[in-house]
Formats: structure tokens, sequence, C-alpha cells
């Protein structure tokens, strides 16, 4: 080169512009005046979920493939999936963010493939015993939920139930189409490797006072349902079978065939479970209800299932009368418009003056609602009308040792809501039994909306679709009529969910902090701010893909803490 | 069992570039596509997700993402690549100077292609050469042999020295033009280009910053340095050329001569356009005329001294410039003339642009530039060549005449 003289370098100057000291040396963090607080938060499914189910973090374990972590987040809060993921209207798609991105995740499809998966695999027995014992009385969704918790908990836990064979409305009224016997069998059969003892065919009560179950045990849990079933109240009831008295005939094999036209009355679910059973019995089923579709307690898929199977419905009807014409049924029905608002929130139905009409048919079938027997229970938990009372976050009642949960409480509602009272009763029943004092009750965190998602990290994948029968061929069968997915399809279903509000340890917040102030901790150890090098800049906030990081203005965080 | 030492296969210069990143066993890419440079990077990312290269492919909006990324990944030791071409060179600019200054070895394939507008996707040095004070080194391949070649010394030089390189190959005169060229099995290339071990790099455990504030009493100094790497990189660019010889039987230098033993007329070439000039030339030199070669393959570096070396005894010179400086003259003519300065015998230089925008350069065109420089004893610093008439009289819109005048 041309260059000569070229003077001499300082010896301490270093050859290429990298900072000889550690850039930890610069404390940026006193540049701040709004701080990242990385903290966890609620999914709407979560949230929406009527267990609460961690379903973000099951789908995580999942699309890794990891089966026995996915199983072991969702059997927590929820024991029976492959019920749940065949019954459960599943509230929690609704809200679901990735909805308001492509679609949503088909949380019920994975939910069934785990469901299936653990169904044979778990039941092991307690590593520990604690010697109590408790006696659950009755065996539907949530006497054997708090059976499952209280079980793995080290108690021995025995089942009374009144009728030959465990389950409850799992076992006597939901068709096999929607729930096939086996699945019941086989998580009951899960129960007895646990160590739950079942005693079929005793009804507390009757063959056996409820107060004598205390001899033999510490705490009492009665979720005995709601069985007693509400008749029309008009002239001619007696012509009319009782829905789930319908339901339990043709799941026992008693009714094996129906014909002609049978109206079924009502709107909840035993409604249409009566009417899509009718269907496959080779009969026309229309449902006559008092109120408007919008109404209607039944599930709304379900309703959905009925028209497609050829179920007809009449609204804004009610039969007043019901009598026997030359070996038809005639029923006399009343036109209705909807009024005021009752206590349910619904509008009111109030007949139209004059608007009688009649309605042949070859039979009838009221499921207008059902109701809990209250009789075998000691008068101390029961209220002025004789309805049993609990407290709603423990089951707890007036009586320490007793406990009380389900439709007992409730009224009809449905297996998932069953299922979290017994969860919770167990909870708290395995507290008492230690001699703790009853928990907090659980706080849900604050739900993260799409505007928390970074969609930029999210490819758009279409939904995974469970396998159906095709209506013509399901209206003839009892058979299952939805079909499972394999793993495949369930590692890939779960690879969409966005993990709203849950840390999966990304270390995207890592990677793009221009100051190196996130510090990351053990493998699943959610990202720790180093405050005093961050300045506050948000990228890690835009950053994160799921909504977890939120910015404080710092002055706000100080009066705070 | 025979080992292949070498297979010699039918490839384009783009096919070439990738075919060298792939022996380099480069291991990061951030590349965004352009004509006439992208096949390069389609066949980069065919070879990295069919598993043949084990590099990571970045996926990047722009050129001047590409490089930003590139720059971090050199930061932390990777051998790093990227390519571009004209427009997206330019929008590469400010982190062209980022990385050299940083010092970060990182290589770049440029196919030559001209700025708009007009549009044009066709040749021209002009891209490259705009980016000559950024602190890259820039190597100009004549063949598709020496782009595959080029982009594995640029390595084992731009590792040595601390200067990002730029390998420069004309926009489809070689990028779309296929001929034979030696592929070297992998373990020779491992033994010529070993792993890269970065004597500076940054270590999540241990932040550093790179390219922080310098102060005045300072900057110089870095600069200095800068100036200092190039200096020793014209040296370090000659013995591994000459390393490469010994391995592979081909050698590359600063400034290529041929038929300059007893020559009185010295065309001075860049990039493909030596091919063309060589052929011409042997066929004057049968026709008696003492017309010699010299090719600049490395443009910075600039090679005074080689260049005053090869021009002793030379009457006069035709620098071929497929470049301009607007309100200068052509770039490599500015050079070659500012090396001979300080000479105390020199030739006379002539200075032709011609080629620009893909325009085709002939033998013809050859050897009319050699009958023309003969005739200018004293040298003339702009020839317009190949515009089909004197600059005075390439026409005028009639209403911008006055305007013009």
């Amino acid at each position: 080169m041309s260059g000569s003289g070229i003077p001499a370098v300082p010896h301490d100057l270093p050859e290429v512009p990298l900072s000889s000291t550690d850039t930890r040396a610069n404390r940026t963090g006193s540049w701040r005046h709004v701080r990242p607080v990385i903290a966890e938060k609620a999914a709407p499914c979560h949230k929406a979920c009527l267990l609460h189910a961690p379903i973000p973090q099951v789908m995580t374990a999942l699309a890794r493939g990891d089966i026995p972590a996915a199983g072991a987040s969702l059997l927590n809060h929820n024991p029976f999936p492959a019920i749940t993921a065949r019954v459960c209207p599943h509230p929690c798609q609704v809200g679901c963010n990735r909805g308001r991105y492509d679609e949503p995740i088909n949380i019920r499809a994975v939910e069934r493939f785990l469901g299936d998966a653990l169904l044979h695999r778990k039941g092991a027995p307690p590593d520990v015993s604690t010697g109590r014992r408790v006696a659950v009385v009755g065996s539907g969704p949530a006497g054997l939920a708090a059976a499952f918790y209280l079980r793995a908990r080290g108690h021995d836990v025995t089942i009374y139930e009144r009728e030959a064979e465990p389950g409850g409305m799992l076992r006597d009224a939901i068709p096999a189409y929607r729930l096939p016997a086996e699945i019941l069998d086989a998580e009951i059969e899960g129960l007895r490797r646990m160590g739950v003892v079942f005693r079929c065919g005793v009804e507390i009560g009757s063959d056996m006072p409820l107060a004598d179950l205390l001899a033999a045990h510490d705490v009492v849990f009665a979720a005995t349902g709601a069985h007693g079933e509400r008749g029309l109240g008009a002239p001619g009831e007696e012509h009319l079978t009782r829905g789930l008295e319908f339901l339990r005939g043709v799941r026992r094999g008693e009714i094996t065939s129906a014909s002609g036209t049978v109206a079924v009355v009502g709107g909840g679910n035993v409604a249409i479970d009566v009417a899509r059973t009718l269907v496959r019995l080779g009969a026309r089923a229309v449902v006559l209800y008092r109120r408007t579709r919008k109404e209607m307690p039944a599930i709304e898929e379900e309703v959905e299932h009925a028209i497609a199977d050829g179920v007809t419905f009449e609204f804004l009807t009610l039969p007043v009368v019901a009598e026997r014409v030359d070996g038809h049924l005639r029923l006399t029905l009343v036109t209705m418009q909807l009024g005021e608002p009752d206590r349910s929130g619904r509008r009111r139905p109030v007949p139209v003056p004059g608007s009688e009409h009649s309605f042949e048919c070859d039979g009838a079938i009221a499921a207008i609602g059902e109701v809990a027997e209250t009789k075998f229970l000691p008068k101390e938990v029961l209220d002025e009308q004789g309805w049993a009372r609990a407290d709603k976050a423990t089951g707890a009642t007036a009586e320490g040792w007793l406990y009380l949960g389900g439709d007992l409480i409730t009224g009809p509602a449905t297996v998932s809501e069953a299922i979290a009272w017994g969860r919770r009763a167990a909870l708290a029943i395995d507290r008492r039994l230690r001699g703790e004092p009853p928990a907090a009750p659980e706080r849900l965190l604050p739900t993260v909306s799409i505007k928390g998602i970074n969609l930029d990290y999210f490819r758009r994948a279409p939904r995974t679709v469970q396998p159906a029968l095709p209506v013509e061929t399901r209206r003839l069968t009892f058979e299952e009529e939805i079909g499972g997915i394999d793993l495949v399809q369930a590692m890939e279903e779960a690879a969409r969910c966005f993990v709203c509000g849950t840390c999966t340890v990304c270390a995207n917040c890592w990677a793009f902090c221009p100051d190196a102030a996130i510090e990351l901790g053990a493998e699943d150890a959610i990202p720790r701010v180093t405050l005093d090098y961050c300045k506050g800049c948000g990228i890690c906030v835009v950053e994160c893909p799921r909504g977890i990081i939120a910015l404080v203005d710092e002055a706000k965080v100080e009066v705070r803490a | 069992m025979t080992i292949a030492w070498t297979e010699s296969r039918v490839l384009t210069g783009n096919e070439a570039v990738a075919e060298g990143v792939c022996l380099a066993r480069v291991q990061t890419i951030a590349a965004y596509p352009i004509t006439p440079q992208t096949q390069i990077v389609e066949r980069l990312a065919e070879m990295v997700a069919r598993g043949e290269l084990a590099a990571r492919f970045v996926n990047v909006e722009s050129e001047h993402s590409a490089m930003a990324a590139c720059f971090a990944a050199a930061a932390v030791g990777a051998r790093t690549f990227t390519a571009t071409s004209s427009q997206g060179l330019a929008l590469m600019h400010e982190m062209l100077h980022w990385t050299a200054g940083a010092r970060l070895p990182i290589v770049m394939a440029n196919v030559n292609r001209a700025l708009a507008p007009p549009w044009s996707v066709w040749a021209d040095h002009t891209d490259a050469l705009s980016q000559r004070d950024t602190g890259w080194m820039q190597v100009y391949a004549e063949s598709n042999q020496e782009v595959l070649d080029s982009i594995l010394l640029a390595y084992a030089v731009s590792e040595r020295v601390l200067l990002p390189t730029m390998v420069n190959l004309d926009g489809f005169l070689l990028s779309h033009t296929a001929e034979p060229v030696e592929v070297y099995a992998g373990h020779r290339v491992d033994l010529f280009l070993p792993d890269f071990e970065a004597p500076y790099r940054l270590r999540p455990g241990e932040p550093r910053a790179f390219g922080g504030l310098a102060d005045p009493g300072r900057y110089l100094e870095f600069r200095l340095r800068l100036q200092q790497a190039m200096a020793r990189a014209a040296g370090v660019i000659e013995e591994e050329g000459a390393r490469f010889a010994v391995a592979f039987g081909r050698g590359y230098g600063l400034l290529h001569a041929e038929m300059m033993e007893d020559a009185e007329t010295v065309l001075m070439v860049v990039g493909s356009m030596a091919t063309t000039a060589r052929a011409a030339i042997a066929q004057l030199r049968r026709e008696g005329r003492r017309v010699g070669l010299l090719r600049v393959r490395v443009m910075r570096p600039f090679p005074f001294g080689a260049i005053r070396r090869a021009l002793r005894g030379a009457r006069r010179v035709a620098v071929l410039d497929r470049n301009l400086s607007p309100g200068h003259h052509g770039i490599l003519h500015a050079e070659v003339k500012s090396a001979l300065f300080s000479e105390p015998a020199r030739p006379s230089v002539s200075g032709y642009v011609l080629g620009l925008g893909g325009r085709d350069v002939r033998p013809e065109d050859i050897a009319g530039i050699v009958a023309d420089v003969e005739r200018r004893e004293g040298g003339e610093d702009l020839i317009w060549w190949g515009t089909g008439a004197p600059p005075s009289e390439i026409p005028v819109p009639a209403e911008r005449r006055e305007a013009l005048a």
C-alpha cells in the first residue's frame, strides 16, 4: 500500500471494536421508567372449562408426544377424560383465541385421544394409606370423581349404589351412541384397580340408614343425583312415559323398538336424548317445547344433531291435556308467547288465550325436569322447601361428617359440573381428614385475549376433525357416532394451541432482549427480568408469543412494593 | 472403492457459488432473493433442507436484515454467508459498514447487475464499486470455476485478517451461463479450510458489546486498524492463493498478467470480460501486435504495487470500466492513474466506459479499443465505447435542446 509513516497504535487498543469489559458494567436498568412483569395468565379455555382443566399445559406436553405428562396434568383436574370427551359440551372451545385467527383448537378431540389412551393404564393403588374411611353414596359422575381423588390421596373409599351396576346417569340415562357402556366400565375398572370398593344394590335410606354409614366411615359424601321426574301436572299425565325411565329401559334392553309418532315434552338434555333414541328405535320424534330454541337448556350441538337425525321441533307449545282415543294419544296443546324474564333470566312462556288445538300421536314422553330425592338426608342439611344445601366450594354441610354434591344440590346439570363437585368435595374432605383447615378458594388469573397473542409466531393450520358416522347410518344404530383421532393427529392439533398465558420457556424474551436482562433459570422455570439491566424497552412484551409479559409503570410498582 | 478427489460438473455461476458455500461448511446463511442471484439462495435453501449442508438458513424480509442477521451470526463465531445483487446490495449499505467495522469475516456473493433507473437486470460493476469504501474486500471472478474457488479462498483470507469479502460474478454472463467446473471432494476442502475458531466472539455468559461508542480519542485508531488489516490482506490473498494452488492446482492472486513480456499496449479489465479480451489479444499478437492483458481480480485491497510493477515498460494503458462514477470517470481508470502518479516513468492511461447495463463486449470491441488507444499518445480520461455515436451526437429531445445546450 502507498501509506507510509503510519503512526503507532496505542498499546491498549483492541484489534476489533469489541468492548474490553463485560457489558454488565453498564447498569442500563437505571434508565427505566416502565418495567416488564412476567406473570402467567389464564387461557380462555381454562377459564371456561367447567373443571378448570389446565388445557394449555396438557397441549404443551402432548404436542411433544409426552402422553404421561399430558395425562398427569389432565387427570389432576379431570379423572375421566374418556367420559367428558364424549358428553361434555366443551365450553372451553367457544372462547379459544385460536378461533379468532383460523379455527379453534379441537380440545374435545385431543381430550378424547388422551382419555382413551389412558383408559386402561390408569388406576394404580395409592402409595400410602391414611387408614381413614370415606363412604360415597351414589356412583354417578360426582361420586366416582370424589372416589378417584379420595382414593388417590390414600383414603379407603366405599361407594354405595342403589342400582345393580355403578354409573348413575352415565349408565342409565346418557344413550350409548354418545357414551358406550364399555367406556364407563373401563373407568370403573380403573377405580377398582385403585382399590375403590363398590357396594351395589344397596339403597341408603331404605336398605341402610345414612347414619349407619358413620359407624364404619369417617366422612360420608352423598351425590345421589336428580332422579325424581316431574310429571306434566295436567289431566292425563299418566299416559306419558317419564324420560329417564324410558332411557333406562332402552339402555337395559327392556325397550327395543318404537313406532309411529311420539311426542317428547321438554327442552333439556333428557328430552333430546329421548328424541334421538326414539329415532333409532324406529319412531318419528316430535319435541314439544314451551319456549323457543334460544331458551332450550339442552346442549346446542345435540339439538343440531337431533335436527339432522330427523327430529322435528314444535316451539312455544305446551300440552295441557292428554287422553287416549282409539288406541292413539291425543294431546291438547296451547300456543305460548314469551313474557317477562323469570328468575332464570329466560323469558317466561305465557299461554295465548284461545289457542288450544289437538295433536294426535302414538305415544308421549315427558322430560320436563328432574329433581333430587332428599328423604334419606338428615333434616339439618335441608332448607325449608326440603332441598339439600351444601357449601358450593367444598360440599360441606351443617353436619360436619356429611358432604353433598352434584345434581343432588344443583338439580339436573352436566356431567362435567358433577365431576367438578366431586373433585372439590374430595379435596375438602381430604383436608378435613388430615386435620388441615379448608383451603382458600382457587382464584383464576386474569385471562389472555387474542390481543395478547403475537400471531406472527403461529402458522395457519386447519383444525383436526373427528371422524363421524354419516347421518343416514347413525340414525339407525346405537353405535357411537363420533370417532377418535390418532396420536399424530392429536399431536398436530395440540401443536396448534397458542398456549395462551402459560410460559413454554420459548426463550424469545431472552433472545430479543438487547440488554441481556432476561435470565433463564432451570429447564421449566419462567424466565426472570434482571432489573439492573432492563431499561424497559418493552421488546420482550411484544415478542412474547403468548401474552405473559406486561409493561407496568415503574412508579406504580414501587408504590405496590 | 475409489475416492473421488474431484468431480467435473457443468454448473452455472450461481450453482458454483452454492457448491462453494456447501464445501466451506458454512454454518449460517441469511439471504434475500433478487434477480440474478435468486438461484444461489434457492440452491442453498435446498441443500440445508435436505441436510446436505448443516447450516441455519435464516429467512429475512430484506437485504438490510440479511446482513444484520449475518452480523449476529458472525459475532458469535459462526461461518456466515449471504448473497445479493445490485439494489439489494445498495439496501445493505449501512450494514456493510457495520460488519466491516466490527471486523467480522462474513463472505458474500454479489451478482453484478446495473442499478436502476432505468430498470436493468444485466451485468454492470457499479453496484459493487459504489460499496468500495465500506471496508469489504472485493474479488471479481472471471469464470465459474473461479467463482467456486473464490468462495473458498474468501473464507481462508477473511478469517485470517478479520475482514469481510464480497465475491463478485457478472450477472447472466456468469450467473446463468453453465460451464464445466471442478467440484472438490469435501475432505480435501476440509484440509484447506478447517473449522473457524473466531478469536473474538460473543458468549452469552460473558456479554460484550460489538461496535460500542468510541470517543474521538480512539475512533481514528480503529480506522487505522482497519486499514492495517487491508494492507495485510494483500499479502494474505497472495499466500492463500499459493496455498490453494498447491491443494487444488489452480492459483489466484490480486492481479493476473498475461502476454505482458514485451507489451507496449496493455488492456486492464475486470471480471468475465477478461475471457473475451484474452481471445481478442491472442489474435492481435498472432498479427504481430505487442498487446498485453492485466486482469484486476481484487479491487479491495487495491493492488497498487502489483499494478505499478506490471506496467513498468508499458507505453500505454487502456482501462476498461464496466462502471461509472458520474461526474468522475470509470472507477478503475481513476484508481490506476492514482497508483501510477508517484511513478517516475508512467505510461499514458486512457479510460473506456463500456458494457454498462449488460451491453455485450465483443472481440471486435477489444480490437477496436486497442486500435483506438494506440492513436491517443497522451491518454484520454473518459471514452464512451459502444454508444454507436460520439457523445456529442447522441440525440437530445427537441423541446429540451435549449436547456441542454
